[in-house]
């Protein structure tokens, strides 16, 4: 056979699968976003009339509106619930970074099947379901729970942490913290240890060579485990809702109680797809920190 | 076949009168004393005691594990040491640490700072020590020029080519002044044309900063062309120490003789030493071998004669009669374009090379495979080695 | 065009159809069920299968919200379904439940009409549903815990759980509140003096505002955590339904002497809330839904029941069935003077229910 290999099919692959599971999707909660409630089944409006043919469609687009969109940016809960969203998402991130660095810059110190093990016992928890690590938080953190049996051991005053905000940044942290690891494991077990010896041969002291050459070189995973932890943890919803208070004002909480207590499928899909929007900023420069990376890697 | 090695002595010639180390009243630079390192049972340096002196191109020569390059990294203070003691201008290293010691190393994978532009890199250093910014600047530029890559000043080290990153390395390490360059392996990543161009301009730079360079390498070219004085070592262990014309014309043992330059080592049994002369019987050679030598070998003993291959001369018609005469005929050739190496096969049944030089382009009687032919050569063309 | 738009409207079905397949699945023999968690005896379902030989496939959910969101799509493969009162009306608005043939309910003449007159509200004439279980909103508390920090205060009142000098000495040992606006706003509306099934927002805000001053001293919003932590005495009182509140004081109980928890309806009265069995439009085998809706409208039947959930059925006949600490328990089964300050809830307008929600909204997050 003449010619290119016949790659075709499997070049498509990707694509069809965004195309099916990404685009179409999110094509749907788009349309939804540009609806109106209706107490009907599905409890929505328009719906497209297909026996009317053509016609049908037109009137299906112009029943759309951008009504449910305005409403967001009239009601300061949407603006809340957003700011706070980033907020947790940016303060968990950056706790996971002062934790998670020293952990994936101590496992990428120890000799070769050392670091095997330590990367198992990272990976570990994943072979429990998410879920029941969160709950053992709960029983952890719960006023007659493990936390504050240990203090009263010591005659320390009782905490009383879950259902307040600090729950919800050590369920953030706790669940995320293996994404923060992981990729900067990546970049720092695959430094040269000749740099180091380079910077300390050129007068640098072992906290200098760390400042000047370690952590500048593992700035491309800092990068990927940052948005790699930021991004889910905006929309995260499992953990504030069972950890955190009642007060505890996130976008994943906001969306469920638009779906489920206002059946308001529309409002829903309207914050879902302006999140989403949010978001393509910090997943953009994933991508191109990624690029780097991968041109760095040469 | 190998190819015939071809030293270029003139180089070190330039510096015959170059001589710190006859000068008992000098000071050296770095001293080792008795310096022993083991890893684990392994004994990589063992009782090493050595001397370089100020403004000299000292070489450690030898094959790879035998200790070469952890000598050097003592010296760095990379490795500490688990018996004697190594100083520098008179002053003990023990207890300081790679960032507190005058001495700066060019890395055999050169190390350069992948998220650092060649000027930062070659600025490093200079930083390091507090250099003002603007003294840094002008120094970097120096440097630059130094390595010939003042257009480059920008780029990343991925952006650049491996004799680029070489200089780079060069000059990130010459910067900050050290005392003492150490090169490790400095020119094992280029390849062959570009290595022998950089030999000669590693010699010039050394030259013009008057600085003292120790240059850690394998390769026996390499040390003798850049080289005041190589050391070569063998298995933690320095066997000899002198000039590379020293080390190679006269080699104090079969393994020198052996590793720096091609040698044909013959076996014989001592018959006379007079003083001045000695003659072995072998079965090489039945007229029997005669080389001049002070020594006064115990008759009957085991002596090696070592010849290297240009010093053989080959004859298609029979030679006048005398010692140092065997007989053979040709069983392989190499032709170089320069020289033209022949491999000859005794009577005895071993092999002996030979190298001509290919004076002329027209040859009127070219040799070929199984010519019969003679090997000769002068009495002070060989070297009695008795280890 | 049009025709290409049918086709590709007919094959998101399909493939939707073949998502819900797990759901569907099953022959004529075969009984499909969503209802709350703990809610039946399983005994009760095996007689029915060894009677009538249709198999049961029992799933539950926890909330109302998920199982209208879940009905209102479509396409569950579920015969009987069970929601609350106020969720019922929008049901039968939206077209997803079926009216109830009742010729095919031969025990419908059991059921209890005191009782069935509270349904008119949200279901006249009983069209569509068939009461399962039925009970009240009331406040569950620890006894010990509040006579220490209320001494001598009599438990019987909304005063407890809404005014905040009360609720100030309680917020360290925990205060709980349902979840669910629909449930707290009617009872506050009625505490307020005012219509529970108002549909005038100034209502609605004064809830609100009482709701807010009281915010502080709540430490958690959670319509079924409540049983938990009272059992445990991670709280001291919760806002709660009668059967959670009545089952984490069993559980209290059998968890040893430490814990002691008790029910009330406070006397200015509170909500009956109604859990009934509908048949969705599209449910795959009415007829054995059917079969079932009558098995459990025998007194017998359903009397198991609520011996076994501790919630009181409408079916008069089974009331004497009943065992006796649930039958004979005024929180169960509220004694004629109480039934008269109890109420019922309807469904709210769209607008007015998103209005109310967001006020529920800020009422949890301040926002």
């Amino acid at each position: 056979m003449k010619g290119r290999p016949r790659t075709g099919l499997a070049a498509l692959a990707p694509f069809l699968w965004l195309g099916v599971f990404f685009l179409f999707p999110f094509l749907l909660v788009a349309k939804l976003s540009l609806s109106d409630t209706a107490l009907a089944m599905p409890p929505y409006a328009p719906r497209v009339d297909w026996s009317a043919g053509w016609a049908g469609v037109r009137a299906f687009f112009a029943a759309l509106d951008f009504e449910t969109y305005a409403r967001l940016t009239r009601d300061s809960l949407y603006i809340a619930s957003y700011l706070s969203s980033l907020m947790f998402a940016a303060v968990a991130t950056g706790i996971l970074l002062v934790i998670g660095y020293p952990i994936a810059y101590g496992m990428s110190r120890f000799a070769a099947s050392t670091r095997q093990a330590l990367l198992m016992a990272v990976i570990l928890p994943f072979w429990t379901s998410f879920l029941i690590r969160v709950y053992a938080w709960i029983a952890v953190l719960k006023p007659e729970g493990l936390l504050n049996t240990f203090l009263s051991q010591f005659g320390l005053p009782e905490l009383n942490l879950l259902n307040t905000d600090t729950a919800v940044y050590i369920g953030l942290v706790y669940a995320y913290l293996p994404f923060m690891v992981l990729p900067l494991y990546a970049v720092l077990e695959k430094q040269d240890q000749s740099l180091l010896e380079a910077a300390a041969d050129l007068g640098c002291t072992r906290t200098q060579a760390f400042w000047r050459v370690t952590f500048p070189l593992s700035l491309p995973g800092v990068g990927a485990g940052a948005l790699l932890c930021f991004i889910p943890m905006v929309g995260e919803f499992v953990i504030p809702d069972l950890l955190g208070g009642s007060g505890t004002l996130m976008l994943g909480k906001t969306i469920w109680t638009e779906f489920f207590a206002n059946r308001d499928w529309p409002a829903a899909s309207a914050v879902a797809i302006a999140m989403l929007a949010t978001l393509v900023i910090p997943i953009v420069l994933y991508q191109r920190q990624q690029t780097k990376m991968i041109e760095a890697g040469r | 076949m190998s190819t015939s090695r071809r030293p270029r002595l003139n180089i070190g010639a330039v510096r015959s009168s170059f001589a710190p180390w006859a000068d008992p009243s000098l000071e050296p630079l770095v001293r080792f004393e008795g310096v022993t390192k083991r890893f684990g049972n392994e004994t990589a340096v063992n009782d090493v005691s050595l001397s370089i002196y100020e403004s000299e191109f000292f070489a450690l020569l030898g094959p790879s594990g035998c200790g070469k390059t952890t000598l050097m990294r003592l010296l760095a203070g990379f490795e500490t040491p688990d018996a004697g003691r190594i100083t520098l201008a008179g002053e003990d290293l023990a207890g300081r640490s790679p960032h507190q010691r005058p001495v700066n190393m060019m890395f055999q994978s050169y190390a350069l700072f992948p998220h650092l532009s060649v000027e930062q890199n070659i600025a490093f250093g200079l930083k390091q020590q507090g250099t003002p910014k603007g003294q840094i600047a002008d120094r970097v530029t120096e440097m630059l020029a130094l390595v010939r890559l003042e257009g480059l000043a920008r780029r990343k080290p991925h952006q650049l080519s491996g004799g680029q990153r070489q200089r780079v390395a060069l000059a990130r390490a010459i910067a900050p002044n050290p005392k003492m360059l150490l090169l490790d392996e400095p020119l094992a990543a280029l390849d062959k044309k570009l290595r022998e161009e950089t030999q000669f301009e590693l010699i010039a730079l050394q030259q013009r900063l008057g600085m003292t360079f120790l240059i850690v390498t394998h390769d026996q070219e390499e040390a003798m062309v850049t080289a005041d004085r190589i050391a070569v070592m063998r298995e933690g262990h320095i066997v000899q120490i002198g000039r590379p014309a020293e080390v190679y014309e006269t080699p104090n043992s079969r393994y020198v003789a052996d590793f720096i330059g091609d040698v044909n080592l013959f076996e014989g049994a001592v018959t006379a030493a007079d003083g001045k002369r000695v003659t072995l019987a072998t079965p090489d050679c039945p007229v029997g071998f005669e080389a001049l030598e002070d020594d006064r070998l115990a008759v009957g003993s085991t002596a090696w004669l070592g010849v290297r291959p240009e010093k053989i001369q080959l004859h298609l018609d029979p030679p006048k009669e005398g010692p140092n005469r065997m007989a053979g005929k040709v069983a392989d050739y190499g032709y170089l374009g320069d020289w033209t190496t022949y491999v000859v096969e005794l009577e005895s049944g071993r092999t002996v090379r030979a190298a001509r030089a290919n004076a002329s382009r027209l040859v009127a009687r070219p040799i070929a495979c199984d010519d019969l032919c003679w090997l000769t050569f002068a009495p002070d063309a060989a070297v009695v080695l008795t280890r | 065009m049009a025709d290409w738009g049918k086709r590709l409207g007919t094959a998101a079905v399909g493939m939707m159809a073949l998502v819900l397949a797990s759901c569907g699945q099953g022959g004529p023999g075969t009984l499909h069920i969503y209802n709350w968690s703990d809610y039946i005896d399983p005994a009760i379902l095996k007689d029915f299968t060894k009677e009538t030989g249709v198999k049961v496939v029992y799933d539950t959910f926890d909330s109302n919200e998920v199982l209208e969101t879940k009905v209102l799509q479509g396409n569950t493969g579920y015969d009987l379904v069970v929601p609350s009162n106020h969720n019922v009306p929008r049901y039968i608005t939206a077209g997803a439940i079926q009216p109830l043939d009742k010729s095919k309910l031969t025990g419908l003449s059991n059921l209890w009409p005191d009782i069935m007159a509270y349904m008119e509200p949200f279901d006249p004439g009983a069209k569509y549903s068939v009461p399962y279980m039925w009970g009240t909103i009331g406040i569950g508390y620890n006894k010990d815990a509040i006579a220490k920090r209320l001494p001598g205060v009599t438990i019987d009142s909304w005063d407890i759980v809404f005014k905040p000098e009360n609720l100030a000495k309680l917020k360290d040992c925990g205060v709980y509140w349902l979840d669910a606006s629909e449930d707290m706003y009617a009872v506050a509306l009625n505490y307020l003096g005012k219509n529970p099934n108002s549909t005038a927002l100034e209502d609605y805000q004064a809830a609100t505002e009482m709701f807010l001053k009281a915010r502080p001293y709540i430490r958690k919003f959670h319509s079924s955590e409540s049983i938990e932590a009272l059992a445990n005495g991670d709280i001291c009182i919760a806002v709660g339904y009668s059967g959670d509140m009545l089952q984490a004081k069993s559980r209290a109980a059998e968890a040893g002497d430490k814990v002691h928890l008790d029910y009330v309806v406070p006397k200015e009265g509170s909500q009956v809330w109604f859990d009934v069995f509908t048949i969705p439009k599209d449910a795959p085998n009415p007829a054995a839904a059917y079969k079932f809706l009558d098995y459990m409208l025998r007194p017998e039947v359903i009397a198991r029941a609520s011996t076994f959930t501790e919630y009181a059925n409408a079916n008069k006949a089974a009331t004497a069935l009943v065992a006796p600490d649930v039958r004979d328990n005024p929180n169960v089964y509220p004694t004629p003077d109480q039934l008269l300050t109890l109420f019922v809830t309807s469904s709210k307008a769209q607008p007015l229910l998103r209005d109310v929600n967001r006020q529920w909204t800020r009422v949890q997050t301040g926002q």
